[in-house]
């Protein structure tokens, strides 16, 4: 008995799941690297306050934290009030005309008015002229 | 007995359903979600233009109405004029007297906790002022 030789004997068979096993690994990979902005906020007891519903999508500028204890962080870094001033002044130089400079500001609730005081007026200095307090619902829900 | 037997004989003919590769992609979808879903509280923001003393952004040649906010034995105090006011309600049911065109700003002790300032501002918000403004207090640092 001649037995068959080659493929031709044997039906292809494709497997698709190594192929969306590896499909899935790369988009993991791509959401993890992309949300790391985002998941580097530091945890800071905010403002309990509705807030406003923005009507405009507009992404704040420069973000900074201010801590219980008046420290000011931009991306998660301590920096001094100096160094915030010299990084706003180079944002709102390089901000295209007509566009305005917005700063949130990330402060714990019972941080002495002091500390917001010190640093809006470095703010201002710079040309600053729009900022925001970012605040959480009552429940801290979302709205 | 003969029923087990024609059970084998069903699962020889049906043969073995792979479950690793479907677990595989079962748990990657897992993970995926996982990744995707935003646990962070979600945060709103309350906007508020800069002002300084001396000189402002504002551009009406109107005086805004100013919202000085002290703490009296612990508790923060909105004083608008001769009013005080204690909390929010009372606040935004005097600001709710007061013309909208001039605006709000708002000034604060230093010792002040921020959260009264959000409240002030969201208080202002509520009440209709679109002109919203925060005066930062002189400070040395």
């Amino acid at each position: 008995m001649r037995r068959r030789s080659g493929t031709s004997g044997h039906m292809l068979n494709v497997d698709l799941t190594p192929m969306i096993d590896v499909v899935f690994q790369l988009i993991i990979f791509f959401m993890f690297t992309s949300q790391f902005g985002e998941l580097r906020r530091t945890d800071i007891d905010l403002p309990k306050e509705q807030g406003e519903e923005e009507t405009e999508k507009q992404q704040a500028s420069m973000i900074i934290d201010l801590t219980l204890d008046g420290q000011y962080l931009f991306e998660s870094k301590p920096m001094s009030l100096i160094e915030i001033e010299r990084i706003a002044a180079t944002g709102v130089a390089s901000q295209p005309e007509g566009e305005p400079f917005d700063v949130l500001v990330r402060p714990d609730r019972n941080a002495p008015a002091v500390y917001l005081d010190r640093l809006l007026m470095r703010l201002s200095g710079v040309g600053v002229r729009r900022w925001k307090l970012a605040t959480v619902d009552q429940e801290g829900a979302s709205q | 007995m003969t029923r087990s037997r024609s059970v084998r004989r069903r699962r020889s003919r049906l043969g073995a359903l792979p479950l690793t590769s479907m677990i595989d992609v079962v748990f990657l979808l897992l993970v995926f979600f996982l990744v995707t879903a935003d646990f962070a509280k979600k945060e709103n923001k309350l906007p508020s233009a800069l002002q300084t003393e001396g000189g402002g952004v504002q551009s009406s040649d109107m005086q805004p109405q100013i919202i000085r906010i002290s703490v009296l034995n612990g508790q923060p105090v909105f004083t608008i004029g001769q009013v005080r006011c204690g909390d929010r309600v009372s606040l935004e049911s005097v600001l709710a007297q007061l013309p909208r065109e001039p605006g709000v700003a708002i000034k604060a002790d230093p010792d002040v906790p921020i959260q009264s300032i959000a409240t002030a501002l969201q208080a202002a918000r509520n009440s209709g002022f679109a002109r919203r403004s925060y005066v930062p207090g002189e400070s040395s640092d």
